[in-house]
């Protein structure tokens, strides 16, 4: 099996990761299949230096949180993808309308309305990642990313409860 | 309950609707052009070095240097030019060497890090050509001052006409240069800001934040 066909694989295995990053740093469908796109190709870019010590999936998370966070910019790309291949894109987008109750439709807005570390310090969190695994990611101390999950948290109660 | 653990619950089961990429699919995705920040500082680096090396190389094969060189002030000229080239190669080295480090394996902080130092390294490469500039500005007027033909018979004429003549005469030379070396480098920084300022302005800010952080604990 080729490197090439062996990262596809493991991709379209783990490529749920990608999607889910992609919910939080996104707004639209349109930003989601661009942040989408460039994930896929740096992790691509990356591959040679997976050395399989960590998990293919924490691997990815590592590199499409710094995708997200530094990484992406925002490009004028959207209007081409669409129009080079229409097929590849016909993603089902219901969870943007912010779904099944009030509650958790305000809970998503108010974690969109984080800065870019803040969701990323979340995705890790909802992905039952620990506060090591964090910090890690990151490159701050478990402290800090403690702290930080408390003011997270307090500063989304706040942006509720307002 | 709290909000996060609320979200939690959701988040595992609506993380399973998303449309899933066929193989093929993911195949034509990573072949796609990237439009990382990290390749756009590389190729407008690369611009900024071609941009200072064809200043040099069109300085050299000018007109000005000639009539320059006529002057027999070799000794001058060389180590200049030896110079802007030994730089040269010298920020162009570190600069790649800084850039191959780029990696999107690393952990976030360090990965910023390492971009912010590339553009670092860029940046101090045109503030040294700013300097460099400048200061060739500074020698140019002044052989010209003191080698010139033309100009010698130009101050003795001065010279002739009055005593606070010449005096006003050096001090028109040294504000056009000053207003020249100002112009110029006023464009440049300008240009530079608006370019880096629009593209790093993301990652300093999120660099700032987890700076911040650690500071505070």
């Amino acid at each position: 099996m080729t490197s090439e066909s062996n990262f596809v694989e493991l991709l379209q295995k783990h490529q749920n990761i990608v999607h889910k990053i992609c919910r939080l740093y996104t707004n639209d469908p349109d930003a989601h299949k661009d942040l989408f796109q460039e994930i896929t190709i740096q992790l691509w870019k990356a591959y040679p230096k997976f050395r399989g010590d960590s998990k293919f999936s924490t691997w990815m998370y590592r590199v499409g949180l710094n995708t997200s966070i530094t990484l992406y910019r925002k490009s004028m790309r959207r209007v081409e993808s669409q129009r080079i291949e229409p097929v590849a894109y016909k993603l089902s987008y219901e969870e943007y309308d912010d779904t099944k109750d009030e509650q958790l439709k305000m809970i998503y807005a108010a974690v969109h309305k984080l800065n870019d570390i803040e969701k990323a310090i979340v995705f890790l969190y909802l992905e039952n990642k620990n506060y090591k695994e964090i910090s890690e990611t990151l490159g701050i101390s478990e402290v800090n990313a403690r702290v930080r999950m408390n003011r997270i948290k307090t500063k989304l109660k706040t942006q509720l409860n307002s | 309950m709290d909000e996060l653990e609320l979200l939690k619950k959701d988040w595992e089961t609506s993380s399973k609707n998303y449309r899933e990429f066929n193989k093929e699919e993911l195949y034509k995705l990573i072949y796609k052009r990237s439009s990382s920040i990290v390749k756009w500082i590389f190729i407008i680096s690369l611009l900024e070095f071609g941009f200072w090396t064809l200043i040099s190389l069109g300085f050299n094969g000018s007109e000005d240097l000639k009539k320059i060189q006529s002057y027999d002030v070799n000794y001058i000229l060389y180590p200049l030019t030896i110079l802007g080239y030994v730089v040269l190669i010298y920020f162009f080295y570190v600069f790649y060497k800084n850039y191959k480090t780029i990696s999107a394996t690393d952990n976030t902080k360090m990965l910023m890090e390492r971009i912010l130092k590339t553009r670092r390294t860029v940046r101090h490469y045109v503030i040294f050509n700013l300097v460099f500039m400048c200061i060739s500005i500074v020698i140019g007027v002044y052989i010209e001052l003191t080698n010139n033909p033309e100009v010698q018979i130009l101050l003795n004429r001065i010279e002739s006409e009055g005593d606070g003549n010449i005096t006003v005469f050096y001090l028109i030379v040294v504000g056009l240069s000053i207003v020249a070396m100002a112009l110029v480098s006023a464009v440049l920084i300008g240009f530079y800001y608006l370019i880096y300022g629009l593209l790093l302005k993301r990652l300093k800010s999120n660099y700032k934040d987890l700076k911040e952080l650690e500071t505070e604990s």
